[in-house]
C-alpha cells in the first residue's frame, strides 16, 4: 500500500497543554480523504503539523516516505495547501502573489499561472490588488496558489470557507477533475459534513485532539444501513405487533417510546397500519438514510445529535 | 540565500521602502550645517569635530532598521504571511537568516550612502558659505572614509537590537521603534559621564546577541 501521509504519535503540545496527541493517520495516494472534527477538535493543528507550518512536539511524519523535519522540508515542493485562510500579501496583485509562490518553490511558468486562475474563474482579474478581493476570491486565489505548480498532495483547511453555492460546486468539480486527471491526492478538513459526503473516498474523525476513526465512505454505508424509527404509545405492544405480523427481528428499543427499526424489508405505510389497526398510537415516524453526519456524530457522542 | 533575500524585498512595500531610503539621507545630509549654524559653531571648530558629528547623526540609520523589522517580520507575523513562508521548503533558520542579512544590507548600503552624501554636501556648502575652521586635511579624508565603513557597520548591528525580543518574539510595532529611537540616541550617554565608545560596544554585543538568538531560536519563538 502505498502511502502519502503517514503521522506516527502525532502530538502537539503548547505550554504543557496537548493540542493533539498520538495521531496516526494513513493517507493512500491517489484518495480524497475528509478530515472531520469539531472546531478546536485539532483539525488545523495537525494540517499545520503536515504542512511544515508548525512542527511536532512528539511524533513523525512521514510524506512520500520521506521524514518531513525542519531541516529536511525539501518535499514540501510536492504539496499545496490553504491552512486556516487564504493570506496573501495583499498589497501585491493576484498575478504577483502566485508568482511570488512559484519563485518560492523554484517554479515559474507563467502560463500556468494563467492556467490556473482559470481554473479557478479568476482569469481576468490577476491585475487587481488582493486587499480589493472579496473572502470568495480570496478563497479562489488560494485554490489557484496550491494548485499552481501541480502537486501531488493538496491539503485545504474548509476550502468552502466564503464560497457561494456555486463557488462550492465549482471548487467540488475541480478537486474531482484534478483528482482524476492528475491524480492528485486530497486532503480536505471541513465542518459542512454533506459537502465532504460528496467528494471523499475515506474519513477520519478527531475529536479533542484525539483521532477516532478512519473509515472509508463505502464501509460506513455498510456498517450502519438506513432504518425507519418511530415513536409510539406503547412500545412493548408494537414490538411485539412488529415481530408476529410483519416479522421484523432487527430492531431496537431507543427511548422509553422510540422503536429503531433496520429491517427494511417492510414500507412506513405497511408499518403504520400494522400498528394503527391494533390501536397503537403513532406520534411520530421517519425514514432515516445513514449520512456521513449520523457516522461524524456516533463517532464523536454515540450518535447524540444534542452533544 | 540570495533567492530568499530578493524575494523578501518582492514581498515588501517597496515604494514605501525606497521612499523611507530617499527620506533619510535627505534629512540627515543637512544636519552637521544645521547644528554648527542652530546649535553651537563648536561643531565646526575643525574638519575633524564635524566627521565626529556626522558619525553620531547618521545613527539616525538604525530607525531605518526598526522600520525594517517592522516590514520584514513583525508584519508577516501580524497579517500571518509568515506561515506561508513556513510553508515552503525552507527551515525557519534559513529563513530568517535571508531576511536578517537583507535588513542588514538595507541598513549598511543606507548608512554608507547617507554618510556619504552628509559628508559631501557639507563639504559644498562650506565651500560656498564658510562654516567650518580649517582646510580639509588628506587626514581627514583617511579618518572620513575608514569610519564611514566601520561605522556603518556598528551602525547596522546596533539596528538589530530590538530584534529578538521586541521583533520576533512580542512582536511589538511601537516597542520595536521606542527601541531603535533609543539606540539611535545612545550618544546623550555622555551626558551622564559614560564612556560613548564603551556603550557603543556594549549595543554592538546587544545587537548580536539579538541576531544569534533570534537564529538558534527560530524554530521555537519564531513559530505562529
Amino acid at each position: 500500500m502505498e502511502y502519502i501521509i503517514q503521522t506516527n504519535g502525532l502530538t502537539k503540545k503548547i505550554k504543557e497543554e496537548e493540542l493533539v496527541s498520538n495521531i496516526n493517520i494513513h493517507i493512500k495516494k491517489g484518495e480524497i480523504y475528509g478530515f472531520l472534527g469539531q472546531n478546536g477538535a485539532g483539525k488545523t493543528t495537525v494540517l499545520k503539523m503536515l504542512t511544515g507550518i508548525t512542527s511536532p512536539s512528539k511524533g513523525e511524519i512521514l510524506l512520500f516516505n520521506e521524514k518531513l523535519t525542519e531541516k529536511n522540508k525539501s518535499i514540501l515542493t510536492r504539496v499545496g495547501s490553504i491552512i486556516e485562510y487564504p493570506v496573501f500579501f495583499e498589497h501585491l496583485t493576484a498575478f504577483d502573489n502566485l508568482k511570488l509562490h512559484c519563485e518560492y518553490l523554484g517554479f515559474y511558468d507563467e502560463q500556468d499561472i494563467n492556467q490556473a486562475l482559470l481554473l479557478v474563474n479568476l482569469k481576468g482579474i490577476e491585475g487587481k490588488i488582493v486587499k480589493d478581493f472579496s473572502l470568495g476570491m480570496k478563497q479562489r486565489l488560494g485554490i489557484a496558489r496550491a494548485i499552481i505548480t501541480k502537486p501531488e498532495l493538496i491539503i485545504l483547511d474548509e476550502p468552502t470557507n466564503g464560497l457561494d453555492p456555486i463557488g462550492i460546486k465549482d471548487m467540488r468539480n475541480l478537486i474531482r477533475m484534478l483528482n482524476k486527471e492528475y491524480g492528485m491526492t486530497f486532503v480536505l478538513s471541513s465542518h459542512i459534513l454533506g459537502e465532504l459526503e460528496q467528494i471523499v473516498d475515506r474519513v477520519g474523525v478527531i475529536h479533542h485532539g484525539k483521532l477516532l476513526n478512519e473509515m472509508t465512505l463505502n464501509d460506513i454505508r455498510k456498517e450502519r444501513s438506513d432504518y425507519i424509527e418511530l415513536v409510539v404509545t406503547d412500545v412493548k405492544h408494537a414490538v411485539y405487533l412488529l415481530e408476529k405480523d410483519l416479522h421484523i427481528s432487527n430492531m431496537k428499543i431507543i427511548q422509553d417510546r422510540k422503536i429503531r427499526i433496520y429491517d427494511m424489508a417492510h414500507t412506513q405505510s405497511e408499518i403504520s397500519r400494522t400498528l394503527i389497526l391494533h390501536d397503537i398510537g403513532i406520534e411520530e415516524i421517519q425514514k432515516h438514510s445513514n449520512s456521513l453526519e449520523d457516522y461524524f456524530y456516533q463517532q464523536i457522542n454515540g450518535g447524540d445529535l444534542d452533544d | 540565500m540570495i533567492k530568499l533575500m530578493r524575494l523578501e524585498w518582492k514581498k515588501l512595500k517597496q515604494k514605501s521602502v525606497i521612499g523611507e531610503m530617499i527620506c533619510y539621507p535627505l534629512i540627515l545630509m543637512f544636519l552637521p550645517v544645521f547644528f554648527i549654524e542652530a546649535v553651537s559653531a563648536d561643531f565646526g571648530q575643525s574638519y575633524a569635530a564635524v566627521i565626529e558629528l556626522n558619525l553620531f547623526i547618521q545613527m539616525g540609520s538604525i530607525l531605518f532598521g526598526a522600520s525594517l523589522i517592522n516590514q520584514v517580520f513583525i508584519d508577516e507575523y501580524k497579517n500571518k504571511t509568515i506561515s506561508l513562508s513556513f510553508s515552503y521548503p525552507f527551515s525557519r533558520q534559513k529563513l530568517f537568516a535571508a531576511k536578517i542579512i537583507f535588513i542588514a544590507l538595507l541598513v549598511f548600503l543606507l548608512t554608507m550612502a547617507s554618510y556619504l552624501l552628509t559628508g559631501v554636501t557639507t563639504y559644498v556648502i562650506d565651500q560656498i558659505h564658510p562654516i567650518i575652521n580649517g582646510d580639509l586635511t588628506r587626514s581627514d579624508i583617511i579618518t572620513f572614509f575608514s569610519q564611514m565603513i566601520f561605522r556603518s557597520l556598528i551602525i547596522t548591528v546596533n539596528s538589530f537590537i530590538p530584534l529578538f525580543y521586541l521583533g520576533i518574539w512580542k512582536r511589538a510595532t511601537v516597542p520595536t521603534v521606542i527601541c531603535g529611537v533609543v539606540a539611535m540616541n545612545s550618544h546623550l550617554s555622555q551626558m551622564i559621564n559614560l564612556n560613548f565608545n564603551l556603550v557603543l560596544v556594549v549595543l554592538c554585543v546587544v545587537g548580536s546577541l539579538s541576531v544569534f538568538l533570534s537564529i538558534i531560536t527560530a524554530e521555537n519563538i519564531g513559530e505562529m
